[in-house]
């Protein structure tokens, strides 16, 4: 809806959107699942080392 | 619902169904989860860097001499086997590598490993594996974990008392430690290894594509010029990868690599048991623990949707390593194409021969 309307004016008092139960709930889940998460990253690639400085890499 | 998994109902059809689905997201969740603060602690670390020398330095160690080397990660199977003991008769021969979490467990047991590797941007716990200077009882309070993890029950004793000996323990061998420190670690825990007087070998963990120019894995490395590694998502992953990949071992063993609990275990035990609850609640437990038959052991052993991610991770990189992986954890739910099963004898003796 943001996008197709779009106002010619700046309001005097800024207009805060309120957040519906919806959007709360799910970022309250992904956070909530972001803590169940590794120690660390895993990159699905073929190579275990970059950056090395040699042209082949592990 | 925090007795032993065994005997609690299994659900016919939701049975680890849920935990499932949450490890197939891991990837993309855990790199949201460690992005911000790892790249914080990189950059806070930045001085340390810039005085130190890079894993690549332990090229030119000893460490490069023998074509076989040991991972020590610290999963509940190193208690429940004589490990320590079967190592240190054996005489092996080979490189060391030990997660931070099992090193006061091998010094305590007279094992003094070859190379730890700390990697965990957790900005209080880690540090507990090295002994925590500023540890109170109000810390105690607040987080629980180390009362209830199951890595090394030593550290479920009087934690303070506990913590005290390990500070003494770490300070009396630091320098004769080599350590692989990630840049993503927590200060805190930098900060504590110098003081130690360990040896301190830089990398930067990888976060995500390495071609990609936009990635965070580049910009850490333009950061600080470190290499990069694909630590796995774990520090025992981790291990094994600097054990092949940058100490170039053709053999590596692993023990302790269980990904996975004991039937036998709690609930309450497990690593992420918190955090599981609070998603889901104490009636669907069951849907997020995964269980898994080990037909080595002629057992099922459970897991969490991270340790199952581990597992997949693992095993998608094992395919792709130049060297024959032996697990001789002698439990747990790290089997499959690309990893061999053995006993721990077996290998230290294939390894002597």
């Amino acid at each position: 809806m943001s996008d197709v309307l779009k106002g010619n004016f700046k309001p005097k008092k800024p207009v805060e959107v309120e957040q519906n139960a919806e959007d709360i709930s799910a970022q309250f889940e992904r956070e909530a699942l972001k803590r169940l998460g590794g120690s660390i990253a895993f990159v699905s690639k073929k190579k275990f080392l970059y950056g090395t400085g040699h042209n082949e890499e592990a | 619902m925090t007795g032993e998994p065994d005997s609690q109902p299994c659900g016919q059809t939701d049975q680890g169904l849920l935990g499932r689905q949450i490890a197939s997201a891991l990837d993309k969740l855990t790199l949201e989860k460690v992005s911000d603060v790892g790249l914080a602690n990189a950059i806070a670390n930045s001085a340390a860097i810039a005085s130190g020398r890079s894993i690549l330095a332990l090229q030119d160690t000893p460490l490069m001499d023998s074509e076989d080397a040991l991972v020590i990660a610290a999963g509940p199977s190193v208690h429940r086997f004589e490990t320590a003991r079967l190592i240190k008769e054996s005489g092996f021969k080979g490189v060391i590598v030990t997660t931070d979490s099992a090193m006061a467990w091998c010094l305590r047991h007279g094992i003094i490993p070859d190379l730890v590797v700390t990697l965990d941007p957790h900005p209080q716990r880690i540090v507990r594996w090295f002994g925590d200077p500023k540890l109170t009882e109000e810390t105690l309070v607040r987080d629980d974990y180390f009362a209830r993890q199951d890595m090394d029950p030593k550290f479920r004793e009087d934690q303070l008392r506990t913590n005290r000996e390990v500070l003494a323990l770490i300070n009396a061998l630091g320098p004769r430690l080599r350590i692989a420190v990630a840049s993503s670690a927590s200060p805190a825990v930098v900060s504590r290894i110098l003081e130690a007087g360990m040896t301190v070998y830089w990398w930067n963990p990888m976060y995500d594509d390495y071609d990609n120019e936009d990635g965070l894995t580049r910009k850490v490395h333009v950061l600080n010029n470190l290499p990069c590694v694909n630590a796995g998502g774990n520090v025992g992953a981790a291990c094994w990868v600097f054990a092949h990949a940058v100490l170039r071992k053709k053999r590596v063993g692993l023990v302790g690599m269980d990904f996975g609990y004991y039937p036998d275990t709690p609930y309450l035990q497990t690593q992420y048991y918190k955090e599981i609850l609070e998603l889901v609640g104490p009636d669907r437990l069951e849907e997020v623990y995964v269980r898994l038959f080990n037909p080595h052991m002629g057992q099922q052993f459970y897991t969490d949707p991270a340790y199952l991610w581990y597992r997949d991770a693992f095993l998608e990189m094992a395919q792709e390593a130049e060297c024959e992986t032996y697990n001789c954890t002698g439990g747990g739910i790290l089997f499959g194409q690309g990893v061999g099963w053995t006993e721990l004898p077996e290998f230290l003796s294939m390894c002597n021969s």
